[in-house]
This record gives structure tokens, sequence and C-alpha cells, in this order.
């Protein structure tokens, strides 16, 4: 028997029970619709969590904390180690930003050095870092590692308003002029500007100390803005009121000021109790070391592998696997209830076909003994349960896609805003995420929908094909 | 020749509850090829059952049938099917056409079970019915059709395809006198022409007066099996009138028209020519 008389068959017997088979593809349309849209608010309300966190911070980047007090056999955080993470896979950038603990000194500018701030806004970072952390620049360029400017002359990057950190040293520390806030405007309300202009302004880093004999010691470098971050306190600090320079040359700071000031550099002094346990804070390296890894997804292992060697680490990911199981058990509530109406049509499309069964009987005995094969009779009530099933797919994802243009559209409609949907979102319980669409339907959503359609649509037919197949011909045709 | 029908110690025990219903008790006999046979027998002789263990509908308790080299008691149920598709044809007593297609699609089925394409398959049933006399009727559905006219497109249906052997279970059961005569006629014109064995299970003893081959069952048992000579024959043939058969298909055409001219036969009037007046002529 040819393919296209079977679907000729099955269809013209769909057709001729029309009201019936209208009833039963409806309980499939209802099925399909309340799982694709619960489905589609799960996907929403992850897109829009992915949105919130991404505004929280930068989803791939790991950051590891590394005390100096704790745990003995945490390794040492240093340059090796970060080698070490950055050949990881995945890995595309790693950078401390590097403080060190004992560096004494002011930045000066004005004339004479009248502008002053100290320099506990730098942080030394790998240049070339910066660029693939995602920073963006307001202004200038970043800096290279093999940039080099002369004797005494360092590169720096500075935040968007680090020059506010400027501080007038002619006034008194009483006075309402000594400095300068960012945001502070005139008595005309127009703001005032700082006291330093970065991209004028010639800065100076000046190592200061005392020798033991009252004697102070400088020395002085120039530091040279060739780039100006756009302030993101979700990225870093420093972008906003810091100032990044080379990693490289904030080791040689350091070490220029333990030559001048004579002094190691400063081993096991501060004790720290916890638990009763007495700990020594001992030198364990960088720490602040940042990670930025490719893609989100790949966040995980990176992370895992670094908890491995004892570091301890923050990312996004764990609040997004965390808001992304949520969701996944608020979808499993929801579309469990949806599998229930689906079931509910299962049950539908068997009971319909059986009583086709019943119906045709006879016929499929007339079928049977004028030499019908049993799989082309199994196959043609198949297709039967097969086509309900797409049907009742194919009107669902239609429903689905104007329910979700509804719920879409519904709080703008309605309420102009809050109202509506934080109500339809108390609904919907835990699903609720502020902003953007509270329903998205993806293609393979649509796909997936009908496959699964069809599927019940066949598996509820299996039985009743089989029991057409398992009726005697010559009993069938006996019945009237 | 090599008998087409070859049964050998039939039997068919049916249990009835706790009981046993002995149905065939021990059946043998052979069937030639292109032979015309009629199986006769009071209700409840076992004629039936033997007609459904001829033709693969049931299986016997014992013993087996062989249709060609085939033994058919000894088939699957897909096998049987297959072998049902490809060499034998049913006509029923009740038609048994389906309601949902028109004449023309009926008589196709057995065709499109082979997977001969929609065109071809309606080609030829049409022209199958124009033999039957039914062209015009050809787009009509069973239900807007008298019980003759019925019953001849289930004999279109079993000829369709050309078979080796047809089986027909009371064809004429449901049919007054002269539809009986016309379509018997039919059935043995058309069966001699394509040379196909015909077997026919009737308890009218005289429609078997056309007959080749008598087989007569009485409980369960061959009561008698004879060949008839070409003398009965003509006289049965005769006594039947289905010989007239070109003069019946005009007085078939002019029925046609009264039936049409007089009420058109729709839902409502299909009883009456479903059970028109049967003349019941007991066999003695």
């Amino acid at each position: 028997m040819k393919i296209s008389d079977l679907l000729r068959l099955s269809t013209d017997n769909l057709r001729r029970r029309k009201g019936r088979t209208a009833l039963t593809i409806i309980g499939v349309v209802v099925g399909t619709c309340a799982i694709v849209v619960m489905i589609s608010l799960g996907i929403a309300t992850n897109v829009n969590n992915e949105a919130m966190l991404a505004s929280w911070g930068d989803l791939t980047q790991i950051q590891i904390y590394n005390y100096a007090y704790g745990a003995t056999e945490t390794p040492t955080l240093n340059d090796e180690m970060l080698n070490q993470i950055r050949a990881l896979d995945h890995v595309v950038a790693v950078t401390p930003y590097y403080q060190p603990n004992d560096l004494n000194g002011t930045i000066l500018s004005g004339k004479n050095g009248r502008y002053e701030t100290g320099v506990w806004q730098c942080y030394g970072a790998d240049p070339d870092a910066l660029e693939k952390m995602g920073f963006d620049l307001a202004d200038g360029s970043f800096f290279t590692s093999d940039m080099s400017l002369g004797k005494n002359k360092i590169p720096v990057m500075v935040g968007e308003n680090f020059a506010y950190n400027f501080e007038d040293t002619r006034k008194s520390y009483n006075s309402g002029k000594r400095q300068i806030y960012q945001g502070q405007t005139d008595a005309n309300g127009n703001p005032v500007q700082p006291f330093v202009d970065m991209n004028k302004d010639k800065m100076t880093l000046r190592l200061s100390c005392t020798d033991n004999n009252g004697k102070e010691k400088k020395q002085d470098y120039e530091l040279v803005v060739v780039g100006t971050f756009v302030s993101d306190y979700s990225k870093h600090y420093f972008t906003d009121s810091g100032m990044v320079m080379r990693l490289s040359d904030m080791k040689m700071l350091e070490e220029a000021y333990q030559k001048l000031s004579g002094t190691q550099k400063r081993q096991s002094q501060s004790y720290m109790i916890s638990n009763g346990v007495m700990m020594q804070e001992k030198d364990n390296g960088y720490q602040e070391v940042y990670v930025k890894v490719d893609e989100v997804d790949n966040v995980s292992d990176v992370e895992s592998w670094i908890k491995d060697q004892g570091y301890e680490t923050y990312s996004m990911t764990q609040i997004r696997e965390d808001m992304q199981a949520q969701v996944a058990k608020s979808q499993m509530i929801l579309g469990g209830t949806a599998a229930v109406a689906l079931l509910v049509a299962a049950l539908n499309i068997a009971n319909t076909m059986t009583m086709a069964i019943y119906e045709r009987t006879k016929e499929i005995g007339v079928m049977k003994v004028l030499g019908c094969e049993l799989n082309n009779i199994r196959t043609m009530f198949l297709f039967e349960a097969g086509a309900i099933g797409l049907l009742g797919g194919i009107v669902g994802v239609a429903f689905s896609y104007l329910l979700s243009f509804i719920l879409n559209n519904v709080s703008s409609l309605m309420m102009g805003g809050d109202g509506m949907s934080s109500g339809l979102l108390d609904a919907f319980g835990s699903l609720g995420a502020s902003g953007g669409q509270i329903s998205i339907i993806p293609l393979w959503l649509v796909l997936a929908a009908l496959a699964f359609s069809t599927l019940v649509g066949l598996v509820s037919g299996v039985v009743p094909a089989n029991r057409a197949v398992k009726i005697s011909a010559l009993e069938a045709i006996r019945r009237e | 020749m090599a008998p087409i029908i070859r049964v050998e110690h039939l039997r068919k025990v049916y249990r009835v509850g706790k009981e046993k219903v002995v149905a065939l008790n021990d059946v043998s006999l052979a069937v030639e090829p292109g032979e015309f046979c009629c199986i006769v027998g009071a209700s409840g002789s076992g004629k039936s059952t033997l007609l459904n263990q001829l033709a693969g509908l049931e299986k016997p308790t014992r013993g087996q049938v062989f249709i060609g080299r085939h033994c058919i008691s000894e088939m699957d149920e897909n096998s049987l099917a297959k072998f049902r598709q490809a060499h034998l044809g049913f006509i029923f007593q009740s038609y048994n056409l389906l309601g949902s297609m028109t004449a023309a699609e009926n008589v196709a089925l057995p065709l499109m079970f082979q997977g001969v394409d929609r065109k071809t398959r309606l080609e030829l049933a049409k022209a199958e019915l124009a033999r039957m006399g039914l062209a015009s009727r050809a787009d009509h559905r069973p239900t807007e059709m008298s019980g003759g006219q019925q019953q001849r497109v289930g004999i279109a249906r079993a000829f369709v395809c050309k078979p080796k052997v047809i089986f027909a279970d009371e064809p004429t059961g449901n049919l007054d006198t002269v539809t009986t005569r016309k379509v018997l006629g039919r059935i043995l014109k058309m069966a001699k022409e394509n040379g196909i064995t015909f077997v026919m299970v009737t308890h009218e003893r005289e429609l078997a007066g056309c007959a080749d081959r008598v087989v007569t069952i009485s409980d369960g048992n061959v009561q008698s099996d004879r060949v008839l000579t070409e003398e009965e024959k003509a006289a049965g043939r005769a006594a039947l009138g289905v010989d007239q058969l070109e003069d019946l298909d005009v007085a078939d055409a002019l029925a046609h028209e009264k039936e049409e001219s007089g009420s058109k036969p729709t839902r409502n009037s299909k009883h009456l020519f479903k059970n028109p007046i049967k003349i019941k002529r007991n066999a003695k």
C-alpha cells in the first residue's frame, strides 16, 4: 500500500468526524499552549536575569581572594601561579590589581605641587589584560607592556573622576575650599571643575620617607596619562576615582621606595586570632586577582580549577546558577502543571482513536479480508493519531504566540507599567524578573513543541492501533 | 490437472463455554482450477465454517488447507493478508462495502492494498463496474444504491484484481429472485471468462444447479461431492435462467430507469432495496 493512500485514508477518516476531531485537537492545543507559554516565561526570566547580572558586573570574570591570613596550604599567588591560570583553556586574561602595602608617597600637581593626593588609589595591573577585561575608555588609549616614555616617566590610566581626589594644600583642613567634590556646583548651578585638568596639567609622583635622623628623602616620577576610563563601579572602583599603572612600574616604585627608606618588605608582623587559632600574617602573593573567561558557560570550569588550588573565588556564575536553578524549579512546577493538560489531551486522543476503531470495526475487518496488511492498518491509525497531535501542536503554537504577545504588551497596554505586570509576576511566583519581556518563544521551542505534540499523538495512538490490528477479521465482518 | 484447492481431514471445534461444538468433523475435498464449486447445506451444517477455513479467515483445529502450493492453514496473519491480496477474492452476503467510499473506490480497494496508484486503479475499477452494468453509478456511495447494485459492486471488487480463487458466502442471500438470477449469471460469466475458480456457499440447492461441482455438507461431514454432467448443468442453467444474460442486462437497465424515475433511492428508502421480498426456496 502506498503512503499517499494511507495518508488519504487517515485524513478522510478525520474529516468524516469533524466535530470529534476538532474537540480532540482542542485538547492538544490547550496542552501545547500551556507548556509553550510556561517554558517561554522561564526563558524570558533567564534572559532578564542575565541582563540584570550583567548590570551588576562582568559575568565572565572571576575574582580570586587571597587572604594574607589563613590556611598555609594555599600556594602563593605569584606571577608563576598567574601564568598557570593564564594557560588554562578558556582563560582570556589574568591580572592582579596590586597595591603595595608600604608605599609612602603623594601625587602632586599644579604650581609647586599645590594640589596633592595620596598613592592609595594606585593599582598595578597587567597592561595586556586591561583591554581584554572589557574596560571602556572615555579618552586616550590603553598602555602597552613595551611602552617607554623615558627615564622616570610612568604611563598611567586614570579613572574618570580621579581629578577630584586632589586637595588644595594651601587651604586649611577645615576649609570648605580644600576639596572639590564630584557633582559640586557653584552659585549658578554650574558644575565646578576639579583643581587639576588631567589632560593638561603635569602630575608628579613623589616617594618620600623620613630616615632615622629625621631627614626627609624624596624621589620624583612624572606620571603621563595615556587613557581615561569610563566610570563603571561594576567593573572596578579605579575606573572612577583610581589610577592604574603597569605592574612592572608599580614594582619598580616599590623597590625604589625600599631603597629609599632602607627597609625590607614587611614580613610577619601582624597576627590575627580567629576561632581560637592564632594566625600569622604571611605574604601570600597578590591579594586581588581577576580572571577573564571567554564564555559565560566556561566560567564554572575555570573557577572550580582555581578553587581546587585552594583559593577563594567570587564570580557571578554562582548567583547565575542559583538563579537558573530557581527558574528551573518554578518552570518544573509550571511545566508539570502544563504537562498534566497534555496528558489529558493524550488520554483524549487515545479515547477518540478507540472510539473510531469501535465504529470502524467492520471496515477494518473488510479491509483485512481483502488483503490489507496488518502494518498498514496500524500505520493508518498511527497517522490519524499523529495528525491530531501535529495539528493540535501547530494551532497550540499559534495560540502561544498570541498569548506571549498579550503577556508582553499587557502591562504597557493596561496599566502603563508596573501594576499589572507585578500582579502577573506575583501570580507566576518567583519567575518574576523586573523589566524586559515576560515571555520569549524561540524557534527551538516551536519545533520542540511540534515534535512533542506529534509524539504525544503517536504514543496515544499505539494502544488503539494495536487493538485495531488484533480485531478478528471474521468477527468484524459479521458485525452489523 | 492438480487441484487448486485441497482440503485434508479438516476439523474445526468451537468452544462455547464448557461445551465443545464440532462444526467440521473430518472434511476432505479437492476443487479443480476454473471450477465453479457450490457448497450447499442447511444452516448449521458447517458450510460457512468450511468456507472460512478455505479462505484462511480461521485456523482449523486439525487438518490442512492448500491453495495451489501454499498451505494457508499454517500461514501467519501477515502472510495470509499478502496471499489474499495477491490470489483471493471475496463476495459477502451483506456486501460489506465501505460507506465512506464511492462504488469505484470500493472496487479499487484490493488494488490499493496492492499498491496500484490511484489513477490506474480507479480506471480499472470503473471498467469493472461498467462490465457489471454500473458505469453510471461509479461515483455513488453504497447508501445510494439498491441491494442488487451493491452486490454487483461487491462482485466487481472481487473480480477487479483477477484473483485465482473467489470465495462467496451466500452472495445472493439478501437479494430477490430476479436480482439473484442476474447476479449469479454475471458471476458465472465473469468466472468462466477469466478462468477463475469460484467457491460459493449457499443453502439454496437450486442455485447449485449451474455449478460444476456440488459439495453437500451435513453435520460437519461431506455428505456428497459430485461433478455435474453437462446435461444436468444445462437443465440447472435453464431453470435459473442465467443464460439469458444479455436480455437481463437490458432488463436491468430498464429496471434502473424505473427505480430512478420512481423514487430516487435515498438514505430513508434504502431499506426498500436492502430487504426485498425474498422468496425462500428451501432445499429438500
